[in-house]
């Protein structure tokens, strides 16, 4: 049902008339696909729909009483920031209100006491320039420095730089949540007073209510303005060089080195970073998967084809390329320490050291992640995970095996077991599995493999992030927890009892799965009927 | 049958007693929370007990009490309307010491001592807060969130995932220990978040009111191959505050604390009423701790670098701050605090609150570090308006992640036989609490009544959205009714 | 799927829809270089998606509005044209997808045009208006096609023949003669000939940029015929926007390269860094002052040469022949900060955005005059930031940039200079060097 006269007339009064829209032109610009990530797929083609309002909140006020408006008028309403996690951060109900907040761009920055507090319009590039600029970092998300800080800080939010300060939850201080309901709620010291800088309490703890291990994608509320922490970091400048689209950083070489090595099998490469662990050096390893190094060496999509295509099983079974960042937080002397605590370790796993440019051109900026769909055009993580190392390599080598049964339309990668990094300094491990289709071909493949995925992890008792609204629910629910679906359902029905907030999220991939056909053959799992309000 | 032959058959007489001394025993702690008696204690053996206790519990609307230490210094588990205590102390297995991943996974009654122990024998420790008393339960005071004494950041948060029982009777895991099967699973549970929603968060900090958890997996690190303590005595505070938040940032250092002349005589003395005095006259008003180590390789260089900056700033930045092996005029410290600092309170000795007058009230809260002094200037003034002597307080000042807040804790030492010192310690605490408060100290974790009934009419709206919450987990209000905002 | 047959023929916007449909909504395309961030100001490259804010205005909206366009799926109307016009090509958008993606948006975004007109619904009404005059009068303003050399004064001598014709423009014969003057003053001083076309006409920016092939193309053939035939070489001109239809727009109307037109084009920045550098001028005279130059989007993004291309496209996306993508990594970025970095007494300081990151002045392509406000507003957003790096004066390359500054600094009252680079380079020869 469209949104009615009167209710568009006092949405319009909230923000002013510039800043709402109905029309046609402007609701097909906010269209989930064609492109994107996890576009081109069933799941958007099925589940998305175009919005049929949106408007732009300047502050939480505004929000707050947009979202009032929308449970008066019944009006199914999405929070988006910069609407870059695809077909899930769109409406997937016809006229819903998308809420775009790029307008709370809101920026405080407590350098002494390392936070800053930042709307929902600013995004990571913005946040850390603005923290480097002062000695200090953040650690941008997989997703590339162009998303939302407070998106990414409850949906996702680690890369390697998460080698030493892990868990974004770690980071989240004093915030601004608006219940699905409209009730502002306030987090951290934010409860107290008008203060950002602590996460905690009172009590218990009601970031609990922001994310899980992934996040809610905007089923649960809208936040409006979080304090993230800043992290030291060391006080000589990374220089911007170079020309679209050649950009780097610079390092100064004495403060922040990245090194390559080429170790001699993938044991070997998760044996460097337990033992970089255990020795509590680095401030980032990761294993390269070698299409990134392909991706990095091609000066076109064409040329990585041509790259790509010399490549074997064989080739990428032994590629075991390890990418460590050393950062003299410290000093200079720390560095070199570290370095030689390093070497060492290398040089009893057999390891050597291969020529590293002195430059970044992607992980302090995060500016290379939209490179992800040169290759192919179409890009999921179709499982991601943290966990212990441990957990890591097998979760990845499952993954690979299980993948060659949906190669073709996934692109060929040669048996890569995925990317697996350290995190916590070796308290955690990651692995995250990417894959690669063209989205003018067949894709019910990608869209039964991502399915089965969410099998394997339960047969195999592997933990994932693709719980909550990324598989379904009655599927996942009673293998986790068990039943952790129980109460995130209850969690959501208290604080949106007219599911007016992103509907269909959580259960969008169980209708999904009810909606297309080609997955019917997988649904061996029960489900009740879904809320009427769907 | 009745409730109590019901329960009874339902855990047998071994797990269950109502006797008149051991009810007392659970009514009071060492807290000035008003007493509350229990109507039942059971001690489970295993999670299936506390299953059944919890779900025969929430059919009957019987409030239950988790307790898993053998001492309580806030008054979280005082029964306040009656129902069953659930004594967890007997639920004190360490599971696994997982080297591989740096983790270790133990059941609620697991105390430090009794942690401690065990992994300094594989050369293992677990972050801890000061001197906690060695029969509290580790799994106990993470969810609470003491403050840990070391200040690497990457240490932070040790607690990983866990196992509880929801107010329903509901068994269930949080965090990559929800998978099925767990433990036999490639999953190790070293993922705290998830599944779905951050149950973990929900569970900290909630004083029991939540559900009852029966173990967890924390992270642990290696113990430094050389340790350096450090002491400085303090000029000014704020001064040595400021070096704090400079050097903390760089990243120099594990534990670091600074404390009053009188918590650290209460902690250092030996012979007890010699000592004390003694040490109170002779320390400085407050000394500085740091400690500075070397690790699993090459020790002595991460020594060498660390000790290499902290000079040049000190020199250059800092030079009111001497930075010593020793506390001038006190050299045995470094060899008797450094071990100190990583262990718990020696079993069998009066825990160092107790030591003075028998009594300890703590009032602590969060803060930036730049309002200490005006938080201490606020409790003095405020101790002097009730006769307390200032001289009598002992207070602590634990920096956090860098030096970008601190944990600030007074403590009133008072003797609990003399009800005019519990009256005046009472209404000085409630009165400093309302006091800091209003001036922006952050009661993250509120204990005592007035203190709790004050933080929650604060954060009203917090407050709303928690009780709205807490009704989902526990419809029946039974998990220890009366605390918090319940 | 099979193979298509694909081309970077703008009047057919098919050849587009892999492009719009590949588009990743990553907003490359309108924030700065991740790289070159400078934090939460100045942080985006598109005035559009800046000022307007709605996702649709951003390309990474209108690539969404395209593919709709190009399936039937979406109706013309007020607000899809606005869309589509209130945007000055800056290339900004262009070269920031080409960072990661190389998907065409600026051919993209000219097919649109093109496609527009071709369904009688564009340009906009006062597009329509200039491109009358301009058909009329062959010059921009409608102004008398007879007073198109009144810029010329006593002391300004052009050759009957040259290797070098300069082409004027119809903003430095009318509206900007200090321009034109100071760029035929500095070929004077340095000593070199050049001739001027004996009938200049409009170079039909506009009529390009609004999406009148037709009427571009046809003006195109007839002004590099009438180029050819005065033999010249090279053709120079003191103007970005002309600089590019020249250089680039030309050989893509008419499916030719740059190389073949049969004449170098060179904008005035570049030569005189060719002069400076083999001694033909001495910039001698001091003039303190504290500037920051704004690239013009024509002269730094826009301006690599046009090399036409068709194939195929299969597999992956993958395009065969090999193209080679113009990415702006070539454009005249260095010569003019060489150049006013060499004044004595001025100090060139940088503005936050820079290169190929700059913040377009909002006029260009008959923008300023279909949307004075949104003009007007960016031109202000860049005042800004010249005040905030302590500019005295901001100098640019073209005279549409000093024409939409000028009228910034007249109404918000800021105290700033507004300069062409010409100017700046004659007052540093001026009394120096060889006259004719």
């Amino acid at each position: 049902m469209a949104i009615s006269k009167e209710a568009y007339k006092v949405l319009e009064s909230i923000v002013g008339s510039e800043y709402i829209s109905n029309d046609p032109t402007i609701c097909e610009g906010y269209r989930s696909g064609p492109g994107g990530y996890e576009s081109g797929l069933g799941y958007e083609r099925v589940m998305t729909r175009i919005p049929g309002c949106v408007i732009m909140p300047r502050t939480t006020e505004e929000t707050q009483k947009i979202v009032k408006v929308c449970n008066r008028y019944k009006i199914p309403y999405v929070p988006y920031s910069t609407g870059f996690y695809g077909p899930r951060s769109h409406p997937h109900v016809s006229d819903a209100l998308i809420i775009d907040l790029k307008r709370m761009d809101d920026f405080e920055i407590d350098e002494k006491h390392l936070y800053a507090i930042v709307g929902s319009g600013v995004i990571y590039s913005e946040l850390q320039a603005e923290a480097m600029r002062r000695g200090l970092y953040i650690v941008i998300g997989g997703g590339g420095a162009q998303v939302s800080a407070i998106a990414n800080m409850i949906g996702d939010g680690w890369s390697p730089l998460s080698y030493r300060v892990g868990l974004p939850h770690r980071r989240i201080l004093g915030t601004e949540l608006i219940l699905p309901d409209g009730e502002l709620v306030r987090l951290g010291s934010l409860a107290f007073q008008d203060d950002y800088h602590w996460g905690e309490g009172p009590g218990p703890d009601l970031r609990g209510l922001l994310r899980g291990f992934t996040g809610h994608r905007g089923f649960l509320g809208i936040v409006t303005k979080m304090a993230i922490k800043l992290l030291p970091f060391q006080p000589e400048r990374l220089e911007p060089t170079g020309i679209s689209p050649n950009t780097a950083l610079k390092l100064p070489e004495r403060r922040v080195k990245w090194i390559n090595f080429t170790m001699p099998s993938k044991d070997s490469m998760r044996r460097a970073m337990v033992e970089m662990a255990n020795a509590e050096i680095g401030a980032g390893a990761t294993k390269v998967p070698i299409f990134w190094r392909a991706i990095a060496r091609a000066k076109s999509k064409e040329e990585f084809w041509e790259l790509w295509s010399k490549e074997n099983e064989e080739k990428i079974a032994n590629f075991h390329v390890l990418r460590v960042l050393l950062v003299g937080f410290t000093s200079e002397e720390q560095l070199e320490y570290e370095e030689n605590v390093l070497m060492e370790i290398i040089g009893e796993l057999g390891g050597e050291a291969r020529r590293t440019r002195p430059t970044d051109e992607s992980w302090f900026k995060n500016a290379d992640s939209a490179g992800m769909w040169l290759m192919c055009g179409g890009y999921v993580s179709v499982d991601y995970v943290i966990e212990t190392v441990e957990h890591a390599i097998p979760h990845g080598e499952n993954y690979a095996k299980l993948k060659r049964n949906y190669t073709p339309p996934l692109m060929p990668d040669y048996g890569d077991p995925g990317w697996f990094q350290s995190f916590e300094l070796g308290h955690q491990g990651y692995s995250e599995f990417l894959v690669y289709w063209d989205p003018d071909e067949n894709t019910d493949g990608v869209d039964q493999f991502y399915l089965e995925t969410s099998k394997e992890n339960i047969r195999k008792r592997f933990y994932t992030s693709l719980l909550g609204s990324h598989q379904p629910l009655y599927l996942t629910g009673p293998a986790y927890g068990p039943n952790y679906h129980k109460w995130l359902l209850k969690i959501k029905d208290e604080f949106d009892p007219q599911f007016i907030c992103h509907p269909p999220v959580p259960l969008n991939h169980d209708v999904f799965v009810e909606r297309a056909e080609w997955l019917k053959p997988q649904k061996d799992w029960e489900s009740p009927e879904l809320p009427k309000a769907l | 049958m009745s409730i109590r032959e019901e329960l009874l058959k339902l855990v047998g007489t071994e797990k269950f007693t109502d006797s008149p001394e051991v009810l007392k025993a659970y009514s009071t702690d060492f807290s000035l929370v008003p007493s509350g008696i229990p109507n039942y204690v059971v001690k489970p053996k295993k999670t299936e007990d506390v299953r059944k206790v919890v779900e025969f519990a929430n059919e009957h609307s019987i409030p239950v009490v988790p307790v898993s230490s053998s001492a309580h210094f806030y008054g979280t588990t005082i029964p306040k309307q009656g129902g069953i205590v659930l004594d967890l102390t007997g639920m004190n297995k360490i599971f696994e010491i997982d080297e591989l991943n740096r983790r270790v996974r133990i059941e609620a009654g697991v105390t430090w001592e009794q942690l401690t122990n065990e992994l300094g024998k594989k050369g293992f420790r677990i972050i801890m807060p000061l001197l906690p008393h060695p029969l509290r339960s580790v799994v106990t005071d993470y969810l609470e969130r003491e403050v840990p004494t070391n200040t690497v950041y990457d240490y932070g948060e040790p607690l990983q995932s866990m196992e509880v029982v929801w107010p329903t009777g509901e068994i269930f895991r949080t965090g990559s220990a929800s998978v099925a099967g767990y433990p036999d699973s490639p999953s190790k549970g070293a993922n705290p978040s998830g599944p779905g929603l951050d149950f973990y968060r929900l569970l900290q900090g909630a004083q029991g009111t939540m559900g009852v958890v029966t173990w967890a997996n924390f992270k642990i690190e290696y113990l430094p191959k050389i340790d350096k303590i450090l002491f400085a005595p303090v000029p000014e505070l704020d001064y040595a505050l400021e070096f704090l938040y400079r050097v903390l940032r760089l990243r120099i250092g594990q534990e670091c604390l600074l404390l009053n002349n009188v918590d650290l005589a209460a902690i250092i003395a030996d012979d007890w009423s010699k000592d004390f005095e003694k040490l109170r006259a002779s320390l400085p008003p407050w000394t500085l701790i740091m400690v500075i180590s070397g690790l699993q390789r090459h020790p002595e260089g991460k020594i060498q670098y660390e000790e290499k900056m902290l000079g040049e700033v000190l020199r250059n930045e800092f030079p009111e701050i001497h930075l010593a092996d020793n506390l001038p005029g006190f050299p045995s410290l470094s060899k008797k605090l450094l071990p100190m600092l990583r262990k718990p309170w020696p079993n069998k000795v009066t825990y160092w609150k107790e030591r003075y007058k028998g009594g300890c009230q703590s009032l602590f809260f969060i803060a930036k570090p730049t309002q200490a002094s005006k938080f201490i200037t606020n409790v003095e003034q405020i101790a002097a308006r009730h006769g307390y002597p200032i001289s009598d307080i002992g207070s602590y000042l634990q920096p956090i992640e860098h030096n970008r807040a601190c944990h600030l804790e007074f403590n009133f030492f008072y003797n609990p036989e003399s009800r005019s010192d519990v009256e005046m310690v009472r209404s000085l605490y409630d009165e400093a609490a309302k006091v800091l408060l209003s001036e922006g100290a952050l009661f993250t974790r509120p204990y005592g009544e007035e203190l709790t009934r004050l933080v929650y009419e604060k954060a009203a709206d917090y407050t709303m959205t928690l009780r709205r919450v807490k009704k989902i987990f526990d419809p029946n209000n039974i998990m220890n009714p009366g605390k918090l905002c319940f | 799927m099979p193979k298509s047959k694909v081309s970077l023929d703008v009047t057919q916007v098919e050849n587009f829809v892999f492009d719009m449909s590949r588009c990743i909504k990553c907003k490359g395309c309108t924030w700065v270089d991740h790289i070159y961030m400078p934090g939460v100001k100045y942080s985006t490259r598109c005035p559009s998606a800046t000022k307007y804010l709605f996702d649709s205005y951003g390309a990474y909206g209108k690539m969404r509005i395209g593919v709709a366009m190009v399936e039937g799926r979406l109706g013309y109307s007020d607000e899809l044209l606005k869309i589509l016009y209130a945007c000055t090509l800056c290339g900004a958008c262009d070269v920031g997808c080409k960072r990661n993606l190389d998907l065409e948006i600026e051919l993209t975004l000219e097919a649109l045009r093109i496609k527009a007109v071709k369904d009688g619904k564009g340009p906009m009404p006062k597009h329509k208006k200039i491109a009358q005059k301009i058909m009329q009068k062959h010059n921009f303003f409608g102004s008398h096609h007879e007073n198109r050399k009144k810029w010329l004064t006593d002391d300004i001598k052009p050759s009957p023949k040259a290797d070098l014709l300069y082409f004027v423009g119809c903003s430095a014969s009318y509206t900007h003669p200090e321009i034109a003057r100071a760029t035929a003053k500095i070929l004077n001083t340095s000593g070199t000939p050049f001739m001027l076309l004996p009938d200049e006409w409009c170079c039909g920016n506009m009529l390009y940029s609004v999406g009148m092939i037709d009427e571009a193309r046809e003006l195109a053939q007839r002004n590099i015929d009438a180029v050819r035939q005065t033999g010249a070489n090279i053709l120079l001109t003191s103007c970005a926007e002309g600089y590019r239809m020249w250089k680039v727009d030309y050989p893509k109307m008419l499916n030719i390269s740059t190389a073949d037109l049969g004449f170098k084009v060179v904008h005035l920045t570049e030569y005189v860094d060719e002069l400076i550098k083999k001694g033909a001028l001495k910039l001698s005279n001091r003039i303190d002052l504290r500037l920051t130059y704004h690239d013009p989007c024509s002269l730094s993004r826009l301006s690599e040469p046009w090399v036409p291309w068709k194939g195929e496209r299969g597999l992956w996306g993958v395009v065969n022949p090999p193209l080679e993508r113009r990415r702006g990594t070539n454009g005249v970025y260095q010569p003019p900060r060489d150049i006013l970095n060499s004044i004595p007494g001025v100090e060139l300081v940088e503005m936050i955005r820079m290169r190929e990151n700059a913040f377009c002045c909002g006029a260009g392509r008959g923008t300023k005059e279909a949307f004075p406000d949104f003009a007007s507003w960016a031109a202000g957003q860049r005042l800004v930031e010249a005040k905030e790096v302590g500019a005295e004066a901001i100098v640019s390359a073209c005279p549409w940039c000093k024409d939409n500054f000028t009228d910034a600094v007249k109404n918000n009252g800021k105290s700033l200079k507004v300069l062409d680079f010409s100017e700046l380079v004659l007052s540093a020869i001026e009394g120096t060097g060889k006259r004719r």
